[in-house]
């Protein structure tokens, strides 16, 4: 049999062309698999959305009521997926994890996975980490920080963890938030505990823990991914230090920051740098990795998110200063525009535009540029408060809160 | 002759870039008096009542506030799950904040004092600011956030310093950058003034945002009054519920000290007086000296501990210098404290003298403090001594 040149080029062209990060997606455009998107850097891939808005808000495609929790809403194969918590009575209830019809916002299966964790602040209550699906399973962390695996199809409970038990370790004040990641076959966790339990590994078939590295605490942060030199590298942010490993719980670096306990995560700069921000003194920093060595490129107080993360977009950052919508440059951290008035709100980018959701539920359309604050359209899509970021597929923004949810269509 | 001549000019000169910034400090302050509608119309009124909406951990409520020269101020609103309630006289104020995990009115300190009063000014303290003994320093002219501003240093008389950035076109506020408070604690925060409208003549911010920390709050108005009546009673801080139980025993009193006899009798020892006042909102406070063989001078001081939800009875004998503590309550119209089961966290001090206060046959004229004693840890108690108390009307 005769293979011809172009089926060659194009099964050399499939081995060599970069591997997806995430063997999570089943379109890679047109997902959301996890905490802050496919690549955790709260960016869609996807063009062409609309400029401006209809006076009344884009089309409608569904708002529902759901329970309480501050999960982010994955969506993949025309299913939404997130946790939700639903109280019995003040101090008791159960947070679940639940799949929706992505068209409808109906209600497929829903899967109870913990006891619901009431926030002695009134912050709100239920789960505060976002899960991460893959082809087959969705792995949710709840409040009270039990990890469960569960089938895709039909919610059924796969293996579970208990980061109480089985760990040691205690559960913080606002509740487990990190959001567990998927790199290379391997399910990854901030753990949160002395001993070597910092950060865990699991192997996402069966549970096993496969590795646990370093001491830490629980922090309100999320890891992210990056491939810096050829290397995949999953980013911790605990304390005020910043790992990083390989998908084998291997160190490549470590980075003392000069900010404590950022709640926001990390945000990859291809090719190589890495931007955190907190609400100090010193607000934000840069560093450049190496030979997996860190060199501080940038250090700025002009950026201080709080628990909302930040976007990258063509040099420069967009992010919440606290309450305030900003943009500084990526190279010396000077602020170029501020924009008040959407609260501790927080953002996504698609299209070269940021999708900004206020702490009230008024979602805004700006214009991802340096040069001046761009409002293009705005209108109130959810009521109350509103702590969640967006998420976006296929041309539609999906939106909740700790009462309702919501599809728009913007493409 | 040429040095002195060279020294002479700077001198000259300086001083006429002083006194050049000094007045245009003056001018820029008379800008934004006018830009708010003049000082003169400001003076006409009396007291002030905002209605609107206050934003705090993202959750938006009702909140009021009524403000009355010279510096009164009193408020409601909510912050996230909690109601607030504040109030200020000028000098002093009070907060019920349930945040800090205290259920009943407490003084402020020295920086939430500070927060009041800025609170309480009907516009920007740059209409009675001489009268105060502030001082205004005129810091240059900038550029924040794309806005051009004039920056003023405000120096207040009990040494706050808040800087203040005019808008160099319209001459109203942008943003202050001032001391402030978080539960408490003094941190530094930054206001912005937004949404300006003209009623009744003057000019007004209707967006308020302010930022200290990760924090943030916006207030936003819906509804403003001016010379609207003010109760000067709000800025009288309340008691909690439990204390004002405790306020039979506030006044000056003739108090009778009696014995018991080996006999079983009881006989008089002393006529002394006592007064008995509250230094705080959860502290009643008495200072009372008699003679039993010796001359005793006692330290009573009375409280209500919200988390084992007793009062406490803390006496100190200046005598034997001892401190005992007894909790109690009220039971069938009488006030009995004992400390049977006071622990000290170390068993080696507890104290094998169980002693009983009991207050009884309380009206507002008089009521009667008898102690008792028991070996048995409270099965069985001994009458000690007996005090009798007699409002004296002044």
């Amino acid at each position: 049999m005769k293979i011809s040149l172009i089926t060659t080029l194009l099964i050399v062209l499939f081995l060599i062309l970069p591997r997806p990060l995430i063997w999570a997606q089943h379109d890679d455009l047109h997902s959301w698999t996890q905490f802050r998107g496919n690549e955790r850097n709260g960016i869609s891939a996807e063009r062409d959305l609309l400029d401006i808005w209809p006076e009344q808000g884009p089309e409608l495609i569904w708002k529902k009521e759901i329970g309480t929790s501050f999960s982010e809403l994955l969506i993949s194969d025309k299913r939404v997926y997130t946790i939700t918590g639903e109280k019995v009575d003040s101090a008791r209830g159960y947070e679940y994890a639940i799949a929706f019809d992505a068209a409808t916002g109906n209600k497929i299966w829903k899967t109870k996975i913990d006891s619901i964790f009431i926030d002695i602040d009134g912050w709100g209550d239920g789960a505060r980490s976002t899960p991460a699906i893959n082809d087959d399973h969705m792995y949710c962390l709840s409040g009270f920080g039990k990890l469960k695996a569960l089938s895709l199809i039909d919610g059924k409970e796969i293996w579970q963890v208990d980061l109480v038990i089985d760990f040691g370790i205690p559960v913080p004040r606002w509740g487990f938030s990190t959001s567990p990641l998927i790199m290379e076959d391997v399910l990854i966790l901030e753990l949160g505990g002395k001993d070597e339990n910092a950060f865990g590994a699991f192997n996402p078939q069966d549970g096993k823990l496969l590795w646990k590295v370093a001491n830490g605490q629980p922090s309100y942060c999320s890891p992210i991914i990056a491939n810096i030199d050829g290397q995949e590298q999953m980013i911790f942010a605990n304390d005020n230090t910043l790992f990083s490993f390989n998908s084998k719980g291997e160190s490549l670096w470590t980075y003392s920051m000069p900010i404590r306990r950022p709640t926001a995560t990390p945000v990859f700069i291809e090719p190589n740098k890495i931007f955190v921000s907190a609400v100090s003194a010193t607000g934000c920093f840069i560093i450049e990795i190496k030979e997996n060595k860190a060199l501080e490129t940038m250090n700025n107080s002009s950026m201080q998110n709080h628990w909302s993360s930040s976007c990258y977009h063509n040099g420069y950052i967009y992010g919440f200063n606290v309450a305030a919508l900003q943009c500084i440059s990526a190279l010396d951290g000077n602020k170029k525009w501020t924009k008040r008035g959407y609260g501790k709100g927080s953002l996504i980018m698609a299209d070269d535009k940021l999708i900004v959701l206020s702490d009230k539920g008024k979602m805004v359309l700006v214009e991802a540029s340096p040069e001046a604050f761009v409002e293009l359209s705005s209108f109130q899509a959810l009521n109350g408060k509103s702590w969640t970021a967006p998420s976006f597929s296929n041309g539609k923004v999906y939106l909740r809160n700790l009462t309702q949810m919501a599809c728009y269509q913007l493409k | 002759m040429k040095k002195i001549k060279i020294i002479s000019l700077t001198v000259l000169l300086v001083s006429a870039l002083f006194f050049s910034i000094a007045q245009n400090a003056e001018e820029i302050i008379t800008k934004h008096q006018n830009a708010h509608g003049g000082a003169e119309k400001w003076e006409s009124f009396q007291t002030m009542k905002i209605s609107g909406k206050f934003t705090g951990f993202s959750i938006e409520k009702d909140f009021i506030c009524i403000k009355a020269r010279p510096a009164y101020y009193y408020s409601e609103y909510y912050l996230g799950k909690y109601p607030i309630t504040e109030s200020f006289n000028g000098v002093s104020g009070w907060i019920l904040d349930y945040w800090q995990d205290i259920d009943f009115p407490r003084h402020t300190n020295k920086a939430e004092n500070n927060a009041l009063r800025q609170k309480s000014e009907f516009c920007t303290p740059f209409f009675n600011y001489k009268e105060l003994g502030s001082s205004v320093e005129l810091m240059g002219k900038e550029n924040v956030d794309g806005v051009d501003v004039y920056v003023l240093k405000l120096s207040r008389a009990d040494g706050f310093i808040e800087t203040w950035f005019l808008n160099a076109e319209t001459y109203l506020e942008y943003k202050c950058e001032s001391p402030w408070v978080d539960f408490a604690y003094p941190v530094k925060s930054e206001v912005y003034f937004d949404d300006f409208r003209r009623f009744q003549g003057v000019v007004l911010p209707y967006y308020i945002e302010r930022s200290f920390g990760s924090r943030n709050r916006i207030i936003e108005i819906d509804e403003i009054e001016f010379n609207v009546n003010f109760d000067e009673g709000k800025t009288q801080m309340p008691r909690s519920p439990e204390m004002e139980k405790l306020a039979f025993l506030e006044g000056k009193w003739a108090v009778n000290v009696e014995t018991m006899s080996r006999r079983g009798n009881w006989y008089a020892v002393d006529s002394t007086n006592s007064k008995i006042a509250f230094s705080s909102t959860n502290l009643l406070e008495e200072k009372i000296s008699y003679e039993r063989m010796f001359p005793m001078v006692n330290s009573n001081n009375y409280s209500y501990n919200s988390n084992t939800k007793k009062y406490r009875l803390a006496v100190y004998h200046e005598f034997m210098s001892g401190l005992e503590l007894f909790e109690g309550d009220f039971k069938d119209g009488k006030l009995v404290f004992d400390n049977c089961h006071i622990s000290y966290g170390n068993e080696a001090e507890i104290s094998q003298a169980f002693i009983q206060y009991t207050f009884s046959k309380i009206t507002s004229e008089s009521f009667i403090l008898e102690i008792k004693g028991s070996t048995d840890k409270g099965i069985t108690w001994t009458d000690q001594e007996k005090f009798t108390y007699t409002r004296i009307v002044d």
